[in-house]
């Protein structure tokens, strides 16, 4: 989404406020660089003249032969202080400023993130900060170059030559105002062409993951011929941009070798009729093509403004999104420890117009109990977790935990004391010691092993060729969906101080052995827990005390299972469903 | 002779090669943009002070060519400039777009059973960023190597014709800043550059983690430790590309160093000889302009090769990739497929590592045509490897899996898979309309034919309720449905490929016993006339679907029973 009060430029002109101080030492550096070109070439001037007049040998020269040799590393040092410093500052800023922007991301929720495609995202956090980085360490002092050199250099060229001189301060300007003219076409398309290089890469992660899917249905060369269709628009667009950019760096570069041309004859001119100094001329000389060099450089680095600008785009309404960090402190009550009973009070959620709204949703989670949801899928179950889990926000009603309001609760807090189990598990990019961990950071090797009995996943673990050090690749390939379920179980059973245990669907993907195991487990952990799971097979809620019945968003039906049994409702109806 | 190129440049340079006219027509204009440039210092140096020495003898003296050759040298820089510009850019994202595209297309091959090692964000990077990083061996090298060598030696021929002694220096000079010290950075360089690669590949692995997990990390309140992880490898990485730059900048006023060292040389030859009366004055002005002006064209050098190492690192990793072998060797193309569609294992034997247990261990199975038969069994006991086998996706190590009488292993594998409808465990989805998600497995099908499958998948409902309907757009991964929408998508898809055989592991997985119930009604009656192999754990509604239960334990088949049998031995044990 586009924020209309605050612009991709002043977005970026705002960030690099910071780099005021460094950018003006590396300005400073390159000012002092400029003095030691104007010094170089009067030196130089001075040989060439005493030699083309006077046939002057270097015996007499050497003075200026020898300072010329000192002010050669001299320049050297000043030009590497200048780029220094400049890029240390912009490196630093690129660093806050992606973390600033992945915090962004993350601040748009678990809903708002499964909106945006990753591949997307992850082009706008490496490619997008890359671009702007480069703005900062390039472009920008480049531009302070720019806009120091041209007139130290003019200072020394007037009082030599003044008709030169004037050349140059006449054509100087014409080049940024080509460049801005320019520019504004520019900018245009290199923003579409941002656009079409982050559908690009959805595109592909979209396709590296469902490789396999892709191939079974003999899809896959259909599928690189869309991928052929959106790089080539990549390249289209870029060259497009390219164009332009190169188009601009024309102008310049002509403005610029001209100026150089016509300098060069005029002064050749005044020389044949004496009204000008050899040594004057060949000064102005050498400092023609210094005097445009920055100008041109930053021509040429044109496109590196234009792509941090449409980077920026993307980047601003990560950046605007306020981080959680900001929100009040919410831990008006410090959740204590032992098994809470929840309460869902007239709880009603919408997301995005349609697929699982909840709405008057009212029932009791006891203590030291297992309540099952139930219900066909889309029926809001997994939602119900979502809320649970502080993923939503209700719009409407209250979830009370003990007598306190879920939405004052520290959110942290809260969350600690859970252990939950999603639907579909994401597999980190570690071992399988790491995958667990993750929710546990502090576990030892026996409380690995309990988790690891009580979800099955030992079996598992056997079968894998480094035990816990198998390293697991994407969404576990190498595991079963059996395996990966336990994987998961096992992650969330890990967190054995967690008094409340939100389990989506925990026996799926197991087979009646292996789920037998894990209810129990489930009806074992009950007597000091909170267990509140979601199942879509009643012969799951087997284990529970209490069931709830959703459908459409509202709770339907609730109450121990026998007598819903007998009740003839919504969960007699799942029951004479599920009877073969 | 050709000299012997690193195996990485020439690889690239046989997929590069269709590209050779634009790859050269920019390495010439930008020739033509160098020597325009140092012509026109050179002339103008001479031409001022011819000029001035005019002036001061009063001499005739003809200044129209050598004017007119500035003007012309300034438009000529300036036009060259812009058509290297444009014709290497044009090279390169010529190149490198088919490369993506190429690579892509080796890859297909290799999944799943060479790619399961790879994350698809180190894919993705491979992909991305390593192919991207390959035109620096034409842009910023290629191209500034050539125009380096072929404008020192023709200023060196010059030089050595208007004044020897300065040749030698100036061939010293320039040996330094285009050769030595483009060497120096680069080895100086090496780690940092190849460092730089894996870590920025590591990192987009990372966030992909973040983001994809994000519920996960925020569930366990690990979200911190991984943004600390991810801040810690970012501070690495931007640690490394600060040593880089700043070896950039040493390399960049090195080379301004010796331009200035050249140029002094050059004068004390060039002093020496005017003193004598061996040279013109006019000329030495030349020689010095030229000296400068030739080293604006090597500076870039040394540069560049800062980065030679990240270059060749990606290039490495994108043919690693690109030359893994797939598991099988496809027939020739045109290998006509059998007429029948039975299906047997005949000793089967399969696992996926050396170190690894059997998934299959010995199975002998014949499926007939027309045949429904479920495969039951715990978790692990072989089931899917017994579809992996079938598929082509992975070798035997003994034994041969049949396909209408014929080893799969000779038959054409893309064929062979159209023949076979799967319904997989793990449903998969893309940001794509519902219709081409419908379409991807039958592009041809007819409006009726997908009617029918969406009915028989009992998604009619969900279609009505879209408000764009088949136009809707399903997200990344299908996000935007939930999880018993997608996989009843997944399931009119199949049944929309119209095979002989349908496959289907663990179909109603994430459903509610009535959907579950109204889908194996459906899959009856879509399954009528084809084979029919049901891989599953739940048992209830089995003899709704198949005539026929296997029993797979430890890569084994058990036993094999009519349905009736097999479910009343389990209810009566």
């Amino acid at each position: 989404m586009r924020r209309s009060d605050l612009s991709a430029g002043e977005w970026l002109r705002r960030q690099a406020r910071q780099l005021r101080a460094p950018l003006a030492r590396s300005g400073l550096l390159t000012g002092l660089q400029a003095l030691t070109l104007v010094a170089q070439a009067w030196l130089l001037s001075g040989i060439l003249t005493a030699t083309v007049f006077a046939h002057a040998p270097l015996a007499r020269l050497w003075p200026q032969w020898l300072a010329l040799l000192v002010l050669a590393p001299l320049r050297l040092v000043l030009g590497m202080g200048a780029r220094r410093s400049a890029f240390r500052a912009a490196q630093r800023l690129g660093a806050s400023l992606r973390a600033r922007v992945l915090r962004g991301a993350q601040a748009l929720g678990p809903y708002g993130l499964r909106a945006q495609a990753s591949g997307d995202l992850i082009t706008r956090l490496v490619d997008g900060i890359d671009a702007v980085l480069a703005y900062f360490a390039r472009y920008l002092p480049q531009a302070a170059a720019a806009a120091l050199i041209p007139p130290v250099l003019a200072a020394f060229v007037f009082p030599a030559d003044w008709l030169s001189g004037l050349i140059l301060l006449l054509t100087a300007p014409l080049i940024p105002l080509f460049m801005m003219l320019v520019g504004k076409a520019a900018a245009q398309a290199s923003e579409r062409r941002h656009g079409q290089l982050r559908r690009l890469g959805a595109a592909f992660i979209e396709a590296l993951g469902g490789l396999v899917a892709l191939r079974q249905m003999g899809a896959a060369g259909a599928f690189a011929e869309r991928l052929d269709a959106e790089s080539e628009a990549y390249r289209a667009l870029t060259m497009q941009v390219l164009r332009v950019a190169f188009l601009s760096a024309l102008v310049l570069e002509f403005f610029a070798t001209v100026s150089i041309a016509v300098v060069a004859v005029l002064i050749g001119f005044r020389l044949l009729w004496g009204e000008l100094p050899l040594r004057a001329g060949l000064f102005v000389l050498l400092l023609a093509p210094e005097f445009y060099l920055p100008l041109r450089a930053l021509g040429g680095l044109r496109h590196t403004r234009m792509d941090a600008l449409a980077a920026a785009q993307e980047l601003l309404a990560l950046d605007a999104v306020a981080p959680e960090a900001a929100a009040p402190p919410r831990a008006v009550h410090a959740p204590h420890e032992a098994a809470p009973q929840i309460r869902f009070e007239g709880v009603g959620y919408e997301h995005g117009g349609r697929a699982a709204a909840l709405s008057e949703c009212s029932f009791t989670v006891p203590a030291r109990a297992v309540t099952a949801l139930v219900g066909a899928s889309g029926a809001g179950k997994t939602t119900l977790l979502s809320v649970l889990l502080g993923f939503a926000a209700p719009y409407t009603g209250h979830v009370w935990i003990d007598g306190a309001e879920l939405s004052e609760l520290d959110v942290a807090q809260w969350r600690a004391r859970v252990a939950w189990v999603p639907q579909q598990a994401h597999v980190f990019e570690g071992s399988v010691r790491d995958n667990l961990l993750l929710a546990a950071p502090g576990a030892d090797a026996a409380a690995l092993r309990r988790a690891a009995d009580r979800s099955g996943l030992s079996a598992v673990l056997e079968r894998l060729p480094h035990g816990w050090e198998t390293p697991l690749g994407e969404r576990g390939l190498g595991l079963s969906g059996g395996e990966l379920q336990r994987l998961a179980l096992a992650r969330a059973l890990l967190r054995e101080q967690a008094r409340v245990w939100l389990l989506d669907e925990p026996t799926a993907h197991l087979d009646g052995a292996g789920a037998q195991a894990v209810e129990e487990t489930i009806r074992a952990a009950a007597e000091t827990r909170t267990v509140l799971l979601v199942a879509h097979r009643l012969s799951a809620v087997r284990a529970a005390d209490r069931v709830v019945v959703l459908g459409g968003g509202r709770v339907i039906e609730q109450g121990p299972p026998l007598e819903l049994a007998r009740a003839r409702g919504g969960y007699a109806e799942l029951l004479q469903a599920e009877q073969p | 002779m050709r000299p012997a190129l690193p195996p990485v440049l020439s690889r690239l340079w046989a997929l590069m090669r269709p590209h050779r006219l634009w790859m050269a027509g920019g390495a010439a204009l930008a020739l033509l943009a160098a020597l325009a440039a140092i012509g026109l210092m050179a002339v103008s140096g001479w031409f001022i002070a011819v000029m001035a020495l005019a002036g001061a003898s009063g001499a005739a003296i003809n200044y129209f060519t050598p004017a007119a050759a500035i003007r012309a040298f300034a438009i000529l820089r300036s036009g060259a400039r812009y058509g290297e510009r444009v014709v290497t850019h044009e090279a390169t994202l010529r190149g490198l777009t088919g490369l993506r595209a190429w690579l892509f297309r080796r890859l297909i091959p290799l999944a799943p059973a060479r790619l399961s090692a790879l994350r698809s964000g180190e894919l993705f990077a491979r992909l991305r960023a390593d192919i991207d990083a390959l035109e620096h061996f034409y842009l910023a090298v290629g191209v500034p190597a050539s125009v380096a060598l072929l404008s020192v030696a023709m200023a060196l021929m010059l030089t050595a014709i208007v004044l020897p002694a300065a040749a030698l220096p100036l061939l010293l000079g320039t040996l330094l800043a285009a050769v030595v010290l483009p060497l120096w950075i680069e080895r100086r360089a090496a780690r940092d550059a190849q460092q730089t690669v894996l870590d920025a590949a590591a990192l987009r692995g990372l966030l992909l983690d973040a983001l994809r997990g994000h519920s996960e990390l925020l569930a366990w309140g690990a979200v911190a430790a991984h943004n600390s992880r991810l801040e810690s490898l970012a501070a690495r990485l931007d640690i490394r590309r600060t040593r880089l730059d700043q070896l950039q900048a040493v390399g960049g006023g090195l080379a301004g160093l010796f331009a200035q060292l050249s140029l002094l040389a050059v004068l004390v030859a060039g002093l020496a000889a005017v003193h004598s009366g061996a040279l013109a004055p006019p000329e030495l002005v030349m020689l010095t302009l030229l000296t400068l002006a030739l080293f604006e064209a090597i500076a870039p050098l040394a540069e560049a090769l800062a980065q030679w190492r990240a270059t060749t690192l990606a290039g490495e990793r994108v043919f690693d990739l690109a030359d893994t072998p797939p598991v099988f060797i496809e027939p020739a193309p045109g290998t006509p497929l059998p007429q029948r569609c039975d299906i047997g294992f005949e000793n089967a034997r399969l696992r996926y590592a050396p170190h690894l247990p059997w998934a299959l261990d010995g199975v002998d199975l014949v499926l007939a045509a027309g045949a429904r038969v479920a495969v039951v069994g715990v978790s692990g006991a072989g089931k899917s490897s017994l579809l992996a086998a079938l598929l082509k996706f992975y070798p035997l190590q003994q034994g041969r899996v049949l396909f209408g009488g014929a080893s799969v292993a000779e038959l054409p594998g893309d064929a062979l898979r159209r023949r076979i409808a799967v319904i997989a465990q793990q449903t998969t989805l893309f940001d794509l309309s519902l219709l081409d998600n419908l379409l991807l497995a039958a592009p041809e099908a007819s409006a009726g034919q997908i009617e029918r499958a969406v009915s028989l998948a009992q998604l009619d409902a969900f279609v009505a309720s879209l408000p764009q309907g088949y136009d809707t757009v399903l997200g990344e991964g299908g996000a935007r449905v939930s999880g018993g929408e997608a996989r009843r998508i997944v399931i009119a898809r199949a049944l929309l490929q119209d095979a002989p055989v349908l496959v289907l592991d663990e179909p109603t997985e994430g459903l509610d016993a009535r959907t579950a119930r109204d889908l194996y009604t459906a899959l009856d009656a879509a399954g009528r006339d084809r084979t029919l192999l049901l891989i599953t754990h739940r048992l209830s509604g089995l003899e709704r679907l198949v005539d026929e239960v296997v029993v797979m334990d430890a890569g084994r088949i058990r036993t094999r029973a009519p349905v009736g049998e097999y479910l009343a031995g389990e209810r009566g044990g």
